[in-house]
């Protein structure tokens, strides 16, 4: 496969620390990656080798310490929290360890929410939140609430939220880990197809299964990058 | 998801906690809702008991107040005078004293009453007939007609045509005067009579006769009525009184009102102040705490949607909607239990000793509204700006990973 | 007082501020009769010890004498006068009696307004005050005790009060209800934890009312601190307000108690209630499963 011009997004010998009592925590020292369309990266490592860290700096949820960040050609460090939140919102899907869905808000409102945020008409979302409950399969599920899913169920409402404004670029956070093994690979098969239909994903995790499917591996620890 | 569909999902979600929220702003809404119907209560009161008198000029001795009111031993002459002024319509004198009614109805050593002696004998200002008639314009010498109150009706046993022995009670000095035998012409309502008083209206003459003397002109106060129809006209009476007689106190209602704000009213204005500011201070904590505990609770919730790219004033606006939502349904509900306890506090105020039947300390006023609108509104947004500043800024991958941990 | 009385009084305090309108700046003269002014007096009208000042009994200048202001004194506040501007004087009774005595009437030069009595035991006040009455008749004489009765404006002012801390503490029974079931919720997962691993309901209520002694013991101790911190607050705006001496608020011994023993209880109650909502769960409710 031949590499696109234009990553998605980039980072450049990327460093964050953490200001600590005892001394400065290097979370993550001089990492670069580069992520293209339909790129399927997975990064794996030992629990406190750097891969959330990294992964909430391509997210632009976290800002790196030193080195650069381009998401689709704009310098992150030069935008303001207004206009990184607009990318996270339109540009970023994210997939949580723990869902983080909204607990009193349908699988169907928590889908559509975002999409409400991005100022999507009524009649769009309608047709968008169907389309993609019955992408994940729990378009009989659209009423119930979190509570009333399975931890499976939950993360695909999750995948589906994460999906609801097209992003180019889905990012998960241990997708699996909450999940039994079954379960995780039916997750796994779930990305297979995001990542068939065209978005780029890029996944940390700890599941074999998951990690397999992906193209692109990156292996950290201590902060660094020890194999792509 | 509208901003404010979303808060109100999130109150909804723990209905427990958001009825016992609700419930607690709405009593302490209502309490500040009573304390400004307090700020303002007696003063409106006190004007509509001045203004239902139909009088807006009165006249005392210069070292007098409202109050304390010296005779004016001229008083006769004077109201002749005041009459002939142009704005003016009706004149009244009015003299008072302290008697004793000594019936076989009530044992011990009488029953202490005011005596009025007026020179009005019509019904509708002072009093109102309730039944028998009302005060004859002339007696014969040494005839005590008198109207007395419902109320002292009631402890007497009193009907029209009862005789009321009267000893007029001098305190502070030997008195030897002889007992009155004043006659019940009438049961009346007193505008002015306080709960733990009993009134007995009598005429000028009778004032005197009571008092074993002739009449002699003396009153201490001059009522005036002026002319409602003309604009200015008891300005312009009042002025021409002043002029007449520069050694006397001339008092229009709203001096009057001015008067009694100064001195009795003010202190529960002050009351009304002090308790409205600690309410809202209190409100304001217990709201900012609640919300404050909710914020804390959700930190996971906050940080994944601001991640999912809400920005921070939709994060601020869920969180003002939701305080707005807790404080404007609490704040409603306020009014009419604040309504009902105002009528349990007033009756509780106007046991006091002096004050009269018909004044309210409690009285609702549209601005009242309005105020407590606005006052609770400031509160809310207030108590929701230190849990915003907790979501808004709250730093997203570290709470991720904590919510995570934990 | 009889209204004649009253109006000589008022009279006499009107006359005094237009006579002392121009006090005598000349050094004290030892000749002079010595006088008291209230410190209201002597701050509208600018006056100090060993200033000269004439008393009348009217803008006349009626009965007036020169006097020798010999200090100020703080009046006794008045519960029932605190509105009222305490501008006063204190005169030797004879120097008063010589001022307001009537000529052609002898009697006038043994009037008194009133007549405070002391007694030796304060408890027979009552039936002294009754022997007096029977014997002088016309005069009126009760004790200066408070009566706690209907007719006491103070009693009625109480009872509103208390209705107002009634209403309060109903207010804030709900809200701390609110924030228990909150901190209830907090502990969902905790409390199933431990539920889980054995521990006994009746270990979690022991633990819970211990922990909701603890608080509520601080938060009204607390509370009680920070009323005798704001007392002082509301009690310094109130005699500015009407430049009294007045205490108008004060945390009393009994009124600590007071606040105690509904306070503790309450937020002892709140904490059960918070947690009867999460012990009448079953344990996997309580751990989401």
């Amino acid at each position: 496969m031949t590499r696109s011009d234009t990553p998605i997004i980039e980072g450049i010998d990327l460093t964050r620390s953490f200001a600590m009592p005892a001394g400065a925590v290097v979370a993550l020292g001089d990492v670069s990656i580069r992520v293209d369309p339909m790129d399927y990266v997975a990064i794996t490592g030992p629990s406190g080798c750097g891969k959330s860290t990294l992964l909430h700096i391509l997210g632009c949820v976290d800002q790196p310490t030193t080195g650069s960040l381009v998401f689709e050609g704009r310098d992150v460090r030069t935008l303001n929290e207004s206009e990184r939140s607009r990318i996270r919102l339109t540009r970023i899907g994210f997939v949580f360890q723990r869902f983080f869905l909204l607990p009193m808000l349908t699988a169907w409102e928590n889908i559509e929410l975002p999409q409400a945020e991005a100022g999507v008409t009524k009649a769009d979302r309608r047709g968008r939140t169907r389309e993609l409950l019955e992408y994940v399969g729990l378009a009989a599920r659209s009423d119930h609430r979190p509570s009333q899913l399975s931890g499976g169920e939950m993360q695909r409402v999750a995948i589906a939220r994460a999906l609801a404004n097209r992003p180019a670029l889905l990012l998960a956070d241990e997708p699996t880990g909450e999940l039994d093994e079954d379960t995780g690979t039916q997750i796994a098969a779930l990305f297979d197809r995001v990542h068939a239909d065209g978005t780029a994903i890029v996944v940390v995790t700890h599941n074999p299964a998951v990690a397999a499917r992906a193209g692109r591996h990156l292996t950290m620890k201590s902060g660094r990058v020890v194999t792509a | 998801m509208t901003a404010w569909g979303l808060a109100w999902r999130t109150i909804a979600r723990s209905p427990a906690r958001s009825v016992l929220a609700v419930a607690g702003v709405t009593v302490i809404g209502a309490l500040l809702f009573d304390m400004l119907l307090l700020s303002r209560g007696l003063l409106v009161s006190f004007r509509e008991l001045l203004d239902a008198a139909g009088f807006d000029i009165r006249v005392v001795a210069a070292e007098g107040s409202m109050v304390h009111r010296p005779p004016m031993a001229d008083a006769a002459s004077l109201a002749e005078a005041i009459a002939r002024l142009p704005d003016v319509r009706r004149i009244t004198l009015v003299r008072s004293d302290t008697a004793i009614a000594i019936t076989a109805a009530r044992s011990g050593g009488g029953t202490r009453v005011s005596l009025l002696g007026t020179s009005d004998l019509t019904s509708g200002s002072v009093w109102t007939l309730v039944s028998g008639s009302l005060l004859p314009s002339a007696t014969a010498p040494g005839e005590v007609p008198v109207l007395v109150s419902l109320r002292l009706a009631a402890a007497l046993q009193l009907q029209p045509g009862s005789s009321l022995p009267l000893r007029l009670f001098l305190p502070g000095s030997a008195s030897a005067l002889p007992l009155v035998s004043a006659h019940v012409a009438g049961i009346a309502q007193f505008s002015f009579e306080a709960a733990d008083e009993y009134t007995v209206a009598t005429t000028m003459e009778g004032f005197a006769a009571a008092h074993g003397k002739p009449a002699d002109g003396v009153a201490e106060m001059v009522l005036v009525s002026t002319d409602s129809t003309q604009p200015g006209s008891e300005a312009s009476a009042a002025a021409a009184i002043a002029r007449l007689r520069p050694d006397l106190r001339v008092l229009s209602n709203d001096q009057v009102m001015e008067q009694f704000n100064q001195n009795a009213f003010s202190y529960f204005r002050q009351i009304s102040t002090v308790l409205s500011s600690m309410t809202l201070a209190f409100a304001f904590l217990l709201i900012a705490t609640l919300l404050t505990m909710s914020v804390n609770q959700r930190l996971g919730e906050v940080a994944a949607l601001r991640a999912l790219g809400f920005p921070r004033r939709r994060i601020a606006a869920n969180l003002l909607w939701e305080s707005v939502l807790l404080v404007g349904v609490g704040g409603l509900a306020a009014l009419p239990v604040g309504a009902l306890l105002a009528v349990i506090l007033d009756r509780i105020l106007r046991e006091m000793p002096g004050v009269p039947g018909r004044l309210h300390f409690f009285v609702f006023e549209p601005r009242a509204i309005l105020l407590h609108v606005a006052l609770l509104s400031v509160t809310g947004v207030l108590a929701s700006l230190y849990p915003i500043w907790l979501a808004t800024r709250l730093p997203i991958a570290a709470t991720l990973r904590r919510e995570i941990l934990s | 007082m009889s209204g004649l009385n009253r109006g000589r009084a008022c009279a006499f305090a009107v006359a005094f501020l237009i006579a002392a309108a121009l006090p005598v700046a000349t050094p004290a003269s030892t000749g002079l009769p010595p006088i008291l002014i209230s410190r209201q007096l002597a701050e509208r009208e600018h006056l100090n010890a060993g200033d000269i000042v004439t008393l009348a009994l009217d803008a006349e200048g009626t009965g007036s004498r020169r006097f020798r202001v010999d200090g100020t004194y703080e009046p006794t506040p008045d519960p029932l006068r605190f509105t009222a501007k305490r501008l006063e004087v204190r005169v030797h009774l004879p120097e008063l009696v010589t001022m307001t005595e009537v000529r052609d009437d002898p009697a006038s030069a043994d009037a008194l307004t009133a007549i405070n009595v002391k007694l030796k035991n304060p408890q027979t006040a009552d039936a002294f005050s009754a022997a007096v009455a029977s014997r002088a008749p016309g005069t009126f004489v009760r004790p200066t005790a408070r009566a706690r009765d209907g007719s006491d404006p103070f009693a009625v002012l109480e009872r509103f009060h208390v209705a107002v801390a009634a209403v309060t503490v109903l207010g804030s029974t709900a809200f701390l209800l609110a924030l228990m079931v909150m901190r209830a919720e907090e502990r969902r997962e905790t409390i199933g934890i431990i539920r889980l691993i054995g521990i006994s309901e009746r270990s979690i209520l022991l633990e819970v009312l211990a922990e909701g002694l603890l608080i509520a013991t601080a938060g009204a101790v607390f509370g009680i601190v920070l009323a005798v911190a704001t007392q002082g607050t509301v009690n310094q705006f109130f005699q500015w307000r009407y430049d009294t001496a007045l205490v108008f608020v004060r945390v009393t011994r009994s009124i600590a108690l007071q606040s105690i023993a509904v306070s503790v209880p309450l937020g002892i109650l709140a904490g059960l209630v918070g947690s009867w909502t999460l012990l009448r769960r079953d344990v996997l409710a309580l751990l989401g499963r």
